[in-house]
C-alpha cells in the first residue's frame, strides 16, 4: 500500500504553515532524516512519500491517483471544535470560495472525473492562531504539532497492519 | 430607500477585496465600488535587509505569480550593483517567464474564468467552478491541466521547484540548462501549443454566442501600457515601456528607469491599492490598462508566427482601434499563451541558451535600481535605494493588479448599472460584478489557506446601518 503524506500551507504567514512542522515530525518519527527548511524535498520512507506544497493545486490530481491512500495536513479556523482534527476526506462536488485554494474533496473529486480514480484519503488539520508575516508558529499550535503527528502516525500504522493482515488472510 | 450591496470576497481572485453598491431610492444603481482591503506592508517590511536577498525575499508576496517577483528583483539587483547579466543568463530568465505566464494565464483560462465561459454566468453556483468544468469537459480540463504542467515543469527545472525558484541573482542566475533538460521541455512545446488553440477557440466560440454580454459589459475608454521591442512588438521580459492613448496613438515610450517621470499615483479613502495613471494626462484623464488587454492594445504586432496571426485578428475586433471590451481580456490571455509556447521554442532553439557564461560578477555599485518586467497580470516595477553597505533604505513596488485598479473598479459601476434594474440583483448579476474583477485576473497579495475561513458573504445595507438581506456562499 503505499500513502502520500501532503501538507500544504504558507510557513512564511506563521500558523499556515503548521503542516510542514506536522510532516517533519511524522517523517523524523518514522527515522527520516529530514532537512529544517520546508523548501528542500522531503524525503521518502517505504510505502510513504511526503510532500509539501504552498496550496493545493488541479494538476497534483494525477499525482494523487498514484496512491492507494492519502494524508491530507493543514492548518485550521473558525467553528471546527478539535484543536487537532481528523477527518476522513471523500470526493466531493465542492462551491469553491477560492479556485487558487482546492479542497481536498474537490482535489480528490478531480481525481474522479478525470482519470476515474481516487485514493482513499483523510484530513488531519491543527488550529492555527496567529497568520502574520513569520516563519515561526505561535506557542498553542507548536504544542499541537505532536498531537497532530501521533495521530496521523497511528493511522499510518493501523492501515499498513489492515493491510499485512488481509495478505496473510488471501494467503491463508 | 436608498440601499448598499456588498459582495465581499470577490470569489476566484487571490488576496482579499469586497464589492459595495449603493443603490438609488428608485432602484437603480448610484455607484458600485471595489474596495482592496489588505495592506500588504511588504515595502517597509523588507526595508533593512541586504538588496541581493530580494529576488528570494519577494517571491514570497504571492504563490501564484512568484517568478515574476523574483525576475523583476534579480532586475533591479542587476542595475542597483551595476552587473547587466549576460545575454545566456537573461535567455533562460526569459524561459523561466514564459514558464511563469503560461502557466498562470492558463490557470487563470481554464479554471477561473473557464467556469463562466463553459457553464455559463447564469448556471447554478454549485457547478460553476473548475469541478464543474471537470465533471462538464474532462477532456479539456485534462488538456488545462497539462499546459499548467507544462508552464511548471519550466519553473522546476530551472529554478529546481516550482514555487519559489532559486534561479536568479544580481547579475545573472544560478544554474545553467542541459541539454537533456531543454530537450525534455521541447517534447512538450506541441501539446501546449494545442492546449493554447483550444482555449482560443472555446472564447471565439463563446464571444461568438455572448456578443451581447461582451459589448455590454464593462466597455471602456482608456490608455494601455506594454513593454515592447524597438518595433513595437510584444516584448514581456525586457524593453521600453509604451503608453498608448484611446484611440491607440503613442503617447510616450520611456525606457522602464525613467517610469517616475511618466507614472503617478493617485489615492481614494475607501481602497488601501493606489490608482496609477498617467501623469501628463492626469486623473482619471491619465488612466490606463495593463495586463493582456492593455499589451495587445499597446503593442503593433506579435513576433511569433501563431500568436501573430491571431493579433492581427483580435485588433480587428474594433477596426484597428483599441479593444475596449472588458471581457476581451480572456481572448488577449489566451493568444499570450500561445506566444510564449512559441518564444519557448525560440529560447531554446537559441544556441546561446545551452551557454555557462551565465552570471557577471564584476561590480560597478549605483546603490539604486529598477526592474521592470511584463507580469502576467500587467507592467510589475521594483525598485529599490541601498546605501553604501547594501542595506536597502527604501523599495518600491508598483504591482501589475495596481495598474488595472481603476479599470476594474470602473468594470464593477458598469456591469451593475447594466445589470442592477429596479433594485433586483440575482447570482448571476452577482457573478457578472465578480467576472468583471476577475477578468483583469488580480492578485491582491498573497493568501492564507488555512480550513474553515472566508466564506463568501453578501450584505444589503440600508443607510441608516441595517442589514436588509445577507446572502453567502459558503
Amino acid at each position: 500500500m503505499n500513502t502520500l503524506f501532503i501538507g500544504y500551507g504558507n510557513p512564511d504567514r506563521q500558523d499556515d504553515g503548521v503542516a510542514w512542522h506536522v510532516l517533519s515530525g511524522i517523517a523524523k518519527n518514522l527515522g527520516l532524516d529530514v532537512s529544517s527548511s520546508w523548501e528542500e524535498p522531503l524525503p521518502s520512507a517505504p510505502k510513504a512519500d511526503f510532500r509539501f506544497e504552498l496550496q493545493l493545486t488541479p494538476e497534483m490530481a494525477g499525482d494523487l491517483t498514484a496512491y492507494d491512500r492519502v494524508c491530507f495536513v493543514d492548518a485550521h479556523t473558525g467553528k471546527i471544535p478539535e484543536n487537532v482534527q481528523m477527518v476522513d476526506v471523500t470526493p466531493e462536488y465542492q462551491t469553491s470560495p477560492f479556485t487558487h485554494h482546492l479542497t481536498p474533496e474537490m482535489l480528490l473529486s478531480m481525481c474522479s472525473s478525470l482519470y476515474n480514480k481516487a485514493p482513499e484519503a483523510i484530513l488531519i488539520s491543527v488550529r492555527g492562531y496567529e497568520f502574520g508575516f513569520e516563519t515561526k508558529l505561535s506557542p498553542f499550535t507548536a504544542s499541537l504539532v505532536s498531537e497532530a503527528v501521533e495521530r496521523a502516525r497511528g493511522w499510518f500504522e493501523s492501515i499498513e497492519a489492515n493491510h499485512r493482515f488481509l495478505k496473510m488472510s488471501l494467503v491463508v | 430607500m436608498t440601499q448598499k450591496i456588498t459582495i465581499e470576497p470577490v470569489t476566484r481572485i487571490e488576496g482579499h477585496a469586497k464589492v459595495t453598491i449603493h443603490m438609488k431610492d428608485d432602484g437603480s444603481v448610484e455607484h458600485a465600488y471595489l474596495h482592496i482591503n489588505e495592506f500588504r506592508g511588504f515595502e517597509k517590511f523588507c526595508e533593512g535587509r541586504p538588496y541581493f536577498e530580494m529576488p528570494f525575499i519577494t517571491p514570497r508576496i504571492c504563490g501564484i505569480c512568484p517568478v515574476s517577483h523574483h525576475l523583476a528583483a534579480a532586475k533591479a539587483a542587476d542595475d542597483l550593483q551595476g552587473s547587466p547579466a549576460p545575454r545566456p543568463a537573461n535567455l533562460l530568465r526569459e524561459l523561466m517567464h514564459m514558464g511563469q505566464v503560461i502557466q498562470s494565464h492558463g490557470m487563470h483560462f481554464f479554471e477561473l474564468s473557464g467556469p463562466d465561459l463553459l457553464l455559463g454566468f447564469d448556471a447554478d453556483p454549485a457547478v460553476r467552478n473548475v469541478i464543474g468544468v471537470a465533471h462538464t469537459a474532462p477532456e479539456i480540463a485534462l488538456k488545462a491541466v497539462g499546459l499548467r504542467r507544462f508552464g511548471q515543469e519550466i519553473i522546476r527545472t530551472l529554478g529546481g521547484r516550482r514555487i519559489h525558484p532559486n534561479f536568479a541573482v544580481a547579475g545573472g542566475v544560478n544554474k545553467a540548462l542541459q541539454a537533456s533538460e531543454r530537450d525534455a521541455i521541447l517534447a512538450g512545446v506541441d501539446s501546449a501549443l494545442e492546449a493554447a488553440q483550444l482555449g482560443i477557440s472555446i472564447m471565439k466560440d463563446w464571444a461568438g454566442r455572448n456578443a451581447e454580454d461582451i459589448n455590454k459589459f464593462a466597455v471602456l475608454k482608456s490608455g494601455y501600457m506594454s513593454i515592447v521591442n524597438a518595433d513595437d512588438s510584444l516584448n514581456l521580459y525586457d524593453g521600453d515601456i509604451r503608453l498608448v492613448d484611446r484611440e491607440g496613438k503613442q503617447l510616450e515610450k520611456f525606457a522602464g528607469q525613467h517610469y517616475l517621470d511618466y507614472i503617478a499615483e493617485h489615492v481614494e479613502n475607501w481602497s488601501y491599492l493606489k490608482f496609477p495613471y498617467y501623469k501628463k494626462m492626469g486623473f482619471p484623464e491619465g488612466v490606463y490598462r495593463v495586463g493582456p488587454l492593455g499589451r495587445m492594445n499597446a503593442v503593433d504586432r506579435v513576433s511569433t508566427p501563431v500568436a501573430g496571426e491571431e493579433h492581427k485578428r483580435f485588433k480587428t475586433l474594433n477596426n484597428g482601434h483599441p479593444v475596449e471590451q472588458t471581457l476581451y481580456f480572456h481572448y488577449a490571455r489566451m493568444i499570450e499563451v500561445v506566444y510564449c509556447i512559441e518564444r519557448v521554442r525560440e529560447l531554446l532553439d537559441d544556441p546561446d541558451i545551452l551557454s555557462t557564461d551565465i552570471l557577471n560578477t564584476r561590480k560597478d555599485y549605483k546603490g539604486e535600481g529598477i526592474g521592470i518586467l511584463e507580469a502576467p497580470r500587467g507592467t510589475l516595477i521594483h525598485h529599490y535605494k541601498a546605501d553604501e553597505t547594501g542595506k536597502l533604505t527604501s523599495v518600491n513596488l508598483i504591482v501589475a493588479t495596481g495598474h488595472n485598479n481603476w479599470a476594474m473598479s470602473e468594470a464593477v459601476d458598469s456591469v451593475a448599472k447594466t445589470y442592477i434594474i429596479g433594485g433586483e440583483v440575482r447570482e448571476g448579476m452577482l457573478n457578472r460584478v465578480e467576472a468583471a474583477v476577475r477578468a483583469h485576473d488580480p492578485c491582491l497579495s498573497c493568501s492564507t489557506h488555512a480550513v474553515g475561513q472566508m466564506p463568501i458573504q453578501i450584505e444589503v445595507i440600508s443607510p441608516e446601518g441595517e442589514v436588509v438581506q445577507t446572502i453567502s456562499r459558503d
